[in-house]
This record gives structure tokens, C-alpha cells and sequence, in this order.
């Protein structure tokens, strides 16, 4: 037996899933084969040039305090940093960042490069290896065998890929690679939940065309914001601005002469895009009224005069597309390098996968990314660490680990997706997380770093630099509980505080109130002396802010945790359960919930249903399981 | 498993009864809800005490018993308030304890509770899962029922404006890079005061018993002369109405309380819906169209013996009356025409061949009614399902409040909004953070 063919974890693919899927198996120690159709493109950014915003960059850093390889990534590669929402709380402030594709690719290589235990191979994967319910290998383009304890499919877009440009259309994983048809065939032989959904990007243009004095500027923040708890800006490449023009009504009449030749009109594309990323010839039919559009030109890099721009995505056919770039202000003389497409591919229903991202049908095999219906660099890559996590887990025997809504971003774009499925591609809004005000970006080490830690992802110098951090802000908070202020200081309070104080107050009580600052507290006399750390003030101060609300949900998330840990065994028959309606019966068979918090999230079962299942889960559901235990 | 919680509910049947029994159900009661009967109470013996509310006014006077954990139905500590019957001192003792922290029970969640905590025996799990299961959808119906038109109506046009503001805060949180006409101004937490002000209406005209009532409401409507005070007469099993040979006779509706199996049922019989011939009568036709407008159920009633002339009358009957009021056909005097009493449920309407002279079929027609009212069974009245309801107003009117002493802290406004929005999908089902994402992209132009 060939000892090299043999690896406890195999990734397929080498996006943004499958290179944190490899990397977070290899960490743990596991024994890992990335396998990719071409080594070149690894890490490699399909759409914009740009990583986070609003509930995405809350997911990077969540990746990053489990170790994982982005937020890193962008702090290499990245040119230009904003922090989002600024002005408003910090509950909803995001970190995003434009990045330089060749540097971006290059940080990501470097890092699966130089990971122990992880090997890397150029051969498209056109078979599993299946015994017994079991997968237990791949099996290559050249028919090359590898065996596995465990195998994460990240294949994205790749799977039965259809490239739309106007009338023409061809068969591609994205424009410019072959698409993975035996696979796709393979799988739907597997009898997997397929369907069809679309995603569109826009022509690229060369920067040397583009007249930037007609353009309003956009540098990013200063100082620089950074997205790993590891980075600073000394990080960072030299830093560059994007900039901002708009469609007009001309634009839009284009548009609208040439939409009878969109495949989007004429019924050539039937799968769903996303709503909250629609086409150029959407926005101007669905908001006709609206008279202008705002473009962002996103440079692509530093060594490239490639410009990205954000806002007409658009599968016109390609002398349109020439039309319509050349009316926007700026753009009079623009020379494009690519032509904007959409795609269509199959994705698998992600309720056929258990919190763990395994396959319900398939034990060991793991799906990861946008084969689950997600859309997203930053939605890929959280799926692809959770599933690498889990593989290397399942690998080692032990129990599998999945965050909970409560816990995580993280957890609330996994549960969303096995609990409701898809209808369009799913991406991350904080809007769908019902514990917004403690999921939060400043947080993300504080409640995740541990448990990375535990699971082996997390290396000894961001551990004792958690620590440190971590058992700071917990003295200051505990000194602040302790010290208190007396109303006889009364002139001093209303300095600090705009309003007096009628009985004693810790610190803490008075750092609670919305307008008071932990540097202005600390001039109290007797508030003792400030800390330094401007990190460790941060996390006091914007704990104590929303202290209250976290406070009140408690009750709810002991609750739902209470939940979460009751197991529902796979083997129920729910259509010998009496009680239940037909719609409750065929909804819990056709998705096997884990928990009876999984449960209570699927749509239609009511607080009865699960009452009723909280009856018969105490009585061990006798009488209606289908092998006997 | 113990629980958080604390649940309280009215445990006698619904209606009027010689005394009505409030349980309260959860971990040390005592501390906090003996201040409802004027301090504590010695275990398991039956002590006389008065009821009264924060302010220390009497509401009624009564037994206390108490039942410390784990010795009780449940498991937890049990507080049952004996009072006297009537649905105003059953409510305010309700209202007393939601005041102090307790919540309304779910349907079953007494008996739950004791089959969590071992109190029941295995055996008598699937009864308990079938109680679950049937007393909350028809309770659901039942409440919807008893609250009139105005009310859902109300609740719904709220919970409509409510999506609205949480569409426009979320948009801003979730899209700040969007040049989007969201902005969260003055304009929108006065939008959010207006919305409370209404919840607060609502709440109030249901204190005052303007919108909500206890019981359903049934009229009769027919022809004159087919018997429709004859029948009223045989559901309430004395002379109520005048029964007379002569049509017209009936001229202002009659109400009467009639309890089936202990509901409450209110009958409003109707002056026949004939041409009137003069002014008294007339005026009574209109109040019998009136009636119709806001029943639960009609009753349509005819004369078998004299169908052929009924026709006309009946398609124009059905026209006049609400597309959505259930209706029920009654073919009345089969003893004229040697007819058995039947029923005929196939198709809606139901239609019920009977006599009220004879009183055959009058059961079948008893049955039916209860049937449609979504009464068979119930398990709990109205009025707990509505007490939930009202909680859940309640509820929502504070967070409102405090989204508006939030204002300018949009995370936290949106928090508010999101639970107060929670409380009522409790009553108007369920809605989704992904219905919400549809309500922002059809309204704003996304799409950087």
C-alpha cells in the first residue's frame, strides 16, 4: 500500500472554503491532502477585490480568532481599510477592505505552503470512494486513489457551471476554468438535494482609460484598521483610495434598449440571483424611478491598472456592456479588459447537512462553502474552517463542534442554512442574528479564542496574547465594580457626567451610562489610575455599554441552550408520532433536526410540536424509532 | 427540568361559574405573589383571605392554597387563588400576577410542566401530547374568535407599520454604503410613538370590554315566520322571545346568553328580513343587518314546508351578509313535512334539517354550532388565549417605549423594535428575519 495516498482529511478545491478547510484539519495536527484543478489559483478572489462589511467582516474576524487564515490575509494584501458604521454603535460596526488579488493569492499560498501536515496536488477530483454509507476516498481526473478518513467538498461554482454572456452562453466554473462535471453527475447520482442558483459579475476596466479628475475619492480611515486580533498596520501595503461615480439616465436608457438580448429577460438564466446584489438591467427595471445608480471603482491591486467596477453587474451581451460603461461620467474613453457574465451552478440543499457541515446521507463526507447555496468570500471561508474543524474532529473519533446563534456569526449562517435552506444565495446580514448587540466585531477573540484553543487551532503566541488581553480587561472590570464614587464629589461628577448623583456609584455603574468615556471617568478623584491598553479600554468600555441588554437576553440563551443539547435521535419515524400534524411529520422526516433547538428554527414547527417532542423525548421515543436501539 | 418561568393561568372551565380557581405555577411563589392575598400562607390547609391589587384595593375575597415544590400537580410551587366566578374578578387576579413577573401558560403547560418534572406517569405521556397539541391551535381560533373584527384588524395594521420602521433601521445598519433614501429622523420615532399610542388604545378599549367579550355571538336571520323565536326558545329552553302566528312580531333584536357546554353564547334573534311595512319594523331590519355585521356565526333559518318561495330570499340573504362570517342553514318544521332530522356537513355551509316545535335535530344543531366556534375541546377559554394576547401588546408597548428612549442609538432601537415585533408575531404569526431582508429589498434599491 502507497502510505502517500493516504491522509486522515481531503479537501477539494482551493478557494476560500477549501484553503481554510485544509489549513484548520492541518493545524489540528491532521494529516491533510488539498487537492485543486490548478495550483495557480488558489486563494484566488472570483468577484470583487474586497473582503468584509457589514456581518461579513464579522465573520473574518470570528475566522480569525479560531486561527483561521483570512483576516490575515487581508492585512497583507489589503489597500485600502474602512471601518463601517463608524458613527454608529459598535455592535454594528464592520471592518472591510479593498485587496490586492496577486497579493491576496500569494498570502494564502504562503500560509498552505508552510503549514505542517498539509500536503497540496494539482488534479481535479472526479469521484468518491463510498463503503458502506461511508466515503473513504477520491478518485482523481488521471484516476489517481487517495484514501481518507474524511472528505470536505468546496467545489463553489465549479459544479455544472453555465457562463452567461448576452445571447452566448458556455459551460465554465467561473470565466476562464473548466467546470467539474463528472463530479456534479456523481453527485446527483448520490441522490443530494440540487438546485440552480446564479450569481453576475461585472466587465473589468483598464485603469489607464478611466479620467479619475471627474471622480470623487474614497481613501480609507486613517489610522488603518486592521482585521486580525494578531496585525497592526505596519502589516499593511501601501494604501490607495477607490472611487465613486454614478449611472445616469442615458446609462439607463442603454440599458434599457438592449435588455430584450439580457439572458436574464429573454428566459435564457431561471435560476435565483441574489436580491440584494441584483444585475444593472434589475435595478433599473424594479426601481425605475431611480435616476441614478452610485458605481465604486475598485482598484484590483498595486502591480495591475485592472479597475473593478462595483455596481453594474450585468449579463448584457458584450457591445452593451461597452455602451453602458462608456455613458458613466469618467468612464467616457474606457477600455474594458473583461466582460461581465453571470453564472449559473448547482448547489446541494443545505438541509441535508448536519450542524457539522457533514452530509447527512454520506457519513464523512463534508460540504463547505458555495456548494451549501452561500454566496461570499467571507460566508466560504467560515464554512470551509467549520468543516475542515469538524473533518479533522471526525478523523480523530471525537464529537463534532459547531457554534452556537448565541456564540457566533459563525453559528448563525450554519444553523440558518440546515434549519431554512436556501431560496436565493445566502449571504450574512447582522439583521439574522437575533444576539446582534453581543456578536460583535471588537469581541470576536472573547468569545471564540478559547474554544479555538481547545479544538488545537489556535498557536501558543495568539494564545498568551489572548490571555493577557482577556485577564486585563477582567481586573479593570473588576476594579471598576469595586471603586466607588461618592455624591459628596458632587461638582467633580457633574463635570464627568452631566448630571449629579444622588446615593454612591461604582464606576462601573457610571461607565454604563451612554454619554460617559472611560478616560473622562478615570479623572475622578479617587478613580485610582487608567489603564493603557487602548484594546483592553475598548472592551471594558463598550461592555459596560451595552451591559443591560446582554443582561436581559441571558435568561433567553440559557434557554435555548437547554435546546441545543437535547439530541433528537436520526432513527425517529415523526409519522408515528401521534399529535404531530402532516405538515410537522414530513418536515421533521425530511430533516432529521439533531437538536430540539434545530427543531423549534424550522419554519411551520410551532411551540406545540416541540412540546410534544419534548414529551416524547423524555419517554425516549418508545415504540416509534426505526431500528430498535 | 426545572423552569425559569412563572405561568399562571385560570384553571376552571370557561364562563360563569359558582367560584373560578387562578393557579400560578413556578419556584418560590410565595415571596412575591403573597402580597396578592396579604402575605404568606401555611402549606396545604385552605385559608380565607382578601384578594387585592398593588394599591391594596380589594378585588375579591377567597381561598388560598399552597402547594410547596415538589409536593404539588406540577412539581413547583403551586399557588391556587379561589375566588368568586365572574370573568372581571378572574381577570384582574390574572392581571395581578402578570403585574408581578408571571407570564400567561401555554395551552397544557400545567400538565406539561408535571410530566417534565416526573409527576405523571408515562402511560398518560400521549394524552398529554395530544392536550398540547389540540387545545393550542383551537385556542389560537378561539381567541381570534372572541377578539372582534376591530381588534385583529388593528393589531395587524401595527405589526404592518412596525416591519416598515424595522425595514428602514435595518437598512441603515445593514447598508451604510448604499446611497439609499433610509434615514432614521425625527419622522420615525414619531412613527414609533404613534404605533405605541395605538397598542396602548387597543389595551385600554379591551379594559374597558369594547373590543373583546367573552363568548361568541350567533344570529338568527330568516324569513318571518319560519321560527326563529321558536327556535331561540328551544336553545335556551324557556320563553324568551314572543312567539306569535303573526309576522314582524319580533322588532328589536333579542339577546340571550346561552351556554353550551359551558360557553358562553350569545343569540341575537332578528326581525325577520321581509319588506317592512312600517317605520318600528323598519328600524328593526336595520339592527338585524347590524347584528350580522359583527357575529361570529349566522344562522340562516328557513321554513321546509314552504321552500320553493325561500329561494330568492335566501341567495339575497347570503349576498348581504360578510363573505367571511361562517354561516349555517337551518331547515326548520320538518315535523310539518314528515322529514327525519338530519345533518349535512358535506359542504360548507353546514345545513341542519330539525324542528324546533319538536326539538329534533336541536342537538345536532348545538353540536355544529360549538363544531364551527372551534369550541369542541378546548380545554381553556378565550379568555386565557386573549390574556396572552394583551400580554403580548403589553409587551410590545415597552419596548416601543424604550426604543424611543434609545433614539439615536440605532442598534439598540432596532433591538427594541425586533422584540416588540417578537411579542406581536405571537399574535399574528410567525415572521422571519428573512421576510424582513424582503421588506428592505423591495423598498430600497441594494446592490453595491
Amino acid at each position: 500500500m502507497n502510505c502517500t495516498n493516504e491522509f486522515d482529511v481531503i479537501v477539494i478545491g482551493g478557494g476560500h472554503a477549501g484553503t481554510e478547510a485544509a489549513l484548520a484539519s492541518a493545524r489540528m495536527g491532521k494529516k491533510t491532502l488539498l487537492l485543486t484543478h490548478s495550483l495557480e489559483t488558489l486563494g484566488q478572489m472570483s468577484c470583487n477585490p474586497s473582503i468584509g462589511g457589514i456581518g461579513k467582516g464579522h465573520l473574518v474576524k470570528e475566522i480569525d480568532a479560531l486561527g483561521g487564515a483570512m483576516a490575515c490575509a487581508t492585512d497583507d494584501a489589503g489597500i485600502q481599510f474602512r471601518i463601517l458604521n463608524r458613527s454608529k454603535g459598535h455592535a454594528v460596526r464592520a471592518t472591510r477592505a479593498q485587496a490586492d488579488r496577486v497579493l491576496y493569492r500569494q498570502a494564502i499560498r504562503g500560509r498552505l505552503e508552510n503549514q505542517t501536515s498539509l500536503f497540496l496536488f494539482q488534479q481535479a477530483v472526479d469521484d468518491f470512494v463510498i463503503e458502506g454509507g461511508r466515503v473513504t476516498g477520491v478518485v482523481t481526473q488521471l484516476g489517481l486513489r487517495y484514501s481518507a478518513r474524511a472528505v470536505v467538498l468546496t467545489t463553489g461554482t465549479f459544479l455544472n457551471g453555465l457562463v452567461h454572456v448576452g445571447e452566448s452562453s458556455y459551460q465554465a466554473g467561473r470565466a476562464g476554468d473548466p467546470p467539474a462535471l463528472k463530479l456534479a453527475q456523481r453527485l446527483r447520482d448520490l441522490k443530494m438535494g440540487v438546485g440552480r442558483l446564479k450569481t453576475g459579475t461585472p466587465p473589468r476596466i483598464d485603469g489607464r482609460s478611466v479620467d479619475y479628475s471627474q471622480l470623487k475619492s474614497q481613501p480609507g480611515d486613517n489610522p488603518e484598521p486592521v482585521f486580525s486580533f494578531m496585525s497592526g498596520p505596519g502589516n499593511h501595503p501601501r494604501q490607495v483610495p477607490c472611487w465613486i461615480s454614478s449611472t445616469n439616465e442615458r446609462t439607463h436608457d442603454i440599458i434599457r434598449d438592449g435588455i430584450t438580448r439580457s439572458p436574464l429577460y429573454n428566459g435564457a438564466i431561471t435560476a435565483t440571483g441574489p436580491r440584494y446584489c441584483p444585475s444593472i438591467e434589475d435595478k433599473i427595471t424594479r426601481f425605475a424611478n431611480k435616476t441614478s445608480h452610485q458605481i465604486f471603482l475598485e482598484p484590483e491591486g498595486l502591480t495591475t491598472n485592472e479597475v473593478y467596477p462595483n455596481g453594474i453587474s450585468t449579463s448584457l451581451p458584450y457591445d452593451v456592456q461597452i455602451d453602458l460603461v462608456r455613458s458613466i461620467a469618467g468612464l467616457e474613453n474606457a477600455v474594458l479588459t473583461r466582460p461581465g457574465y453571470a453564472i449559473e451552478y448547482d448547489y446541494f440543499d443545505p438541509q441535508g447537512l448536519n450542524a457539522s457541515l457533514e452530509t447527512k446521507l454520506i457519513r464523512g463526507l463534508f460540504f463547505a462553502g458555495q456548494v451549501n447555496g452561500t454566496t461570499g468570500y467571507e460566508e466560504a471561508a467560515a464554512q470551509g474552517l467549520l468543516a475542515g474543524v469538524n473533518a479533522a474532529l471526525l478523523a480523530s473519533e471525537r464529537d463534532a463542534w459547531s457554534p452556537q446563534r448565541s456564540e457566533a456569526y459563525i453559528g448563525v449562517l450554519v444553523d440558518d442554512l440546515i434549519t431554512r435552506g436556501v431560496t436565493e444565495p445566502y449571504r450574512m446580514f447582522t439583521s439574522r442574528a437575533e444576539y446582534r448587540l453581543q456578536l460583535r466585531e471588537d469581541n470576536a477573540d472573547l468569545r471564540l479564542t478559547e474554544i479555538g484553543r481547545r479544538l488545537g487551532l489556535v498557536d501558543d503566541a495568539r494564545w498568551k496574547c489572548f490571555e493577557r488581553k482577556r485577564e486585563a480587561v477582567a481586573r479593570e472590570q473588576e476594579r471598576l465594580k469595586t471603586t466607588w464614587v461618592n455624591p459628596k464629589i458632587q461638582e467633580e461628577v457633574m463635570r464627568v457626567i452631566g448630571d449629579p448623583i444622588e446615593r454612591e456609584y461604582s464606576l462601573f455603574d457610571l461607565l454604563r451610562r451612554h454619554t460617559v468615556r472611560y478616560l473622562d471617568l478615570m479623572t475622578l478623584p479617587g478613580a485610582g489610575a487608567p489603564i493603557v491598553d487602548d484594546a483592553v479600554i475598548e472592551q471594558v468600555e463598550i461592555q459596560a455599554k451595552y451591559f443591560g441588554y446582554i443582561e436581559r437576553q441571558r435568561d433567553e440563551i440559557a434557554r435555548q441552550e437547554q435546546a441545543e443539547t437535547m439530541h433528537l435521535p436520526a432513527d425517529i419515524d415523526y409519522s408515528l408520532l401521534r399529535g404531530l400534524s402532516i405538515e410537522a411529520q414530513q418536515k421533521l422526516n425530511k430533516l432529521k433536526p439533531e437538536t430540539l433547538g434545530q427543531a423549534s428554527r424550522i419554519s411551520g414547527i410551532t411551540p406545540a410540536t416541540i412540546s410534544l417532542l419534548l414529551v416524547h423525548l423524555k419517554r425516549g421515543f418508545r415504540g416509534i424509532r426505526q431500528r430498535s436501539a | 427540568m426545572a423552569s425559569a418561568d412563572i405561568i399562571v393561568a385560570v384553571a376552571t372551565p370557561p364562563g360563569r361559574g359558582g367560584i373560578g380557581v387562578v393557579r400560578i405555577s413556578g419556584l418560590n411563589l410565595q415571596s412575591v405573589f403573597s402580597e396578592i392575598y396579604c402575605g404568606v400562607v401555611p402549606p396545604r390547609y385552605a385559608t380565607l383571605r382578601n384578594f387585592v391589587d398593588c394599591n391594596g384595593e380589594a378585588l375579591d375575597r377567597g381561598i388560598v392554597l399552597f402547594f410547596p415544590a415538589p409536593y404539588s400537580y406540577t412539581g413547583e410551587d403551586i399557588i391556587e387563588l379561589q375566588g368568586h366566578g365572574g370573568p372581571a374578578v378572574l381577570r384582574s387576579l390574572v392581571e395581578e400576577c402578570l403585574r408581578r413577573g408571571a407570564r400567561v401558560a401555554q395551552p397544557g403547560e400545567f400538565t406539561k410542566r408535571a410530566f417534565l418534572n416526573d409527576k405523571i406517569d408515562l402511560a398518560q405521556a400521549e394524552a398529554v401530547a395530544d392536550l398540547i397539541d389540540a387545545t393550542t391551535t383551537k385556542a389560537v381560533r378561539c381567541a381570534q374568535r372572541t377578539l372582534r373584527g376591530e381588534f385583529s384588524l388593528a393589531i395587524n395594521v401595527l405589526v404592518e407599520e412596525l416591519v416598515q420602521q424595522r425595514a428602514t433601521i435595518e437598512t441603515i445598519l445593514n447598508f451604510p454604503e448604499e446611497d439609499i433614501e433610509a434615514q432614521g429622523d425625527d419622522g420615525q420615532y414619531q412613527a414609533i410613538s404613534s404605533i405605541e399610542g395605538r397598542l396602548e388604545a387597543v389595551l385600554r378599549a379591551s379594559q374597558q370590554g369594547s373590543l373583546l367579550r367573552e363568548g361568541a355571538k350567533v344570529v338568527l336571520i330568516g324569513q318571518p315566520n319560519v321560527g326563529k323565536s321558536s327556535l331561540m326558545n328551544r336553545l335556551a329552553g324557556d320563553n324568551v322571545a314572543i312567539v306569535t302566528e303573526i309576522p314582524g312580531t319580533t322588532r328589536d333584536p333579542i339577546r340571550l346568553l346561552l351556554e353550551l357546554e359551558g360557553v358562553p353564547i350569545y343569540v341575537v334573534d332578528t326581525a325577520g328580513l321581509r319588506t317592512a311595512q312600517d317605520a318600528i319594523e323598519r328600524e328593526g331590519i336595520t339592527r338585524a343587518w347590524e347584528e350580522a355585521e359583527d357575529a361570529d356565526i349566522a344562522i340562516i333559518v328557513m321554513d321546509c314546508a314552504q321552500l320553493g318561495s325561500e329561494h330568492q330570499y335566501l341567495e339575497e340573504i347570503v349576498r348581504r351578509l360578510p363573505n367571511t362570517l361562517p354561516k349555517l342553514f337551518v331547515y326548520n318544521k320538518v315535523d310539518l313535512v314528515g322529514k327525519a332530522a338530519v345533518i349535512d356537513e358535506e359542504a360548507p355551509p353546514t345545513k341542519i334539517w330539525l324542528s324546533a316545535k319538536t326539538g329534533a335535530g336541536v342537538t345536532l344543531l348545538k353540536t355544529a354550532l360549538l363544531e364551527i366556534l372551534g369550541w369542541n375541546n378546548v380545554g381553556e377559554g378565550a379568555f386565557m388565549a386573549r390574556a396572552r394576547h394583551l400580554d403580548a401588546i403589553r409587551h410590545a408597548k415597552n419596548y416601543l417605549l424604550s426604543a424611543r428612549e434609545n433614539q439615536g442609538r440605532l442598534e439598540l432601537v432596532a433591538e427594541d423594535l425586533r422584540r416588540a415585533h417578537e411579542s406581536l408575531c405571537n399574535i399574528t404569526g410567525e415572521h422571519t428575519a428573512d421576510d424582513l431582508l424582503g421588506e428592505i429589498f423591495s423598498r430600497f434599491c441594494i446592490g453595491k
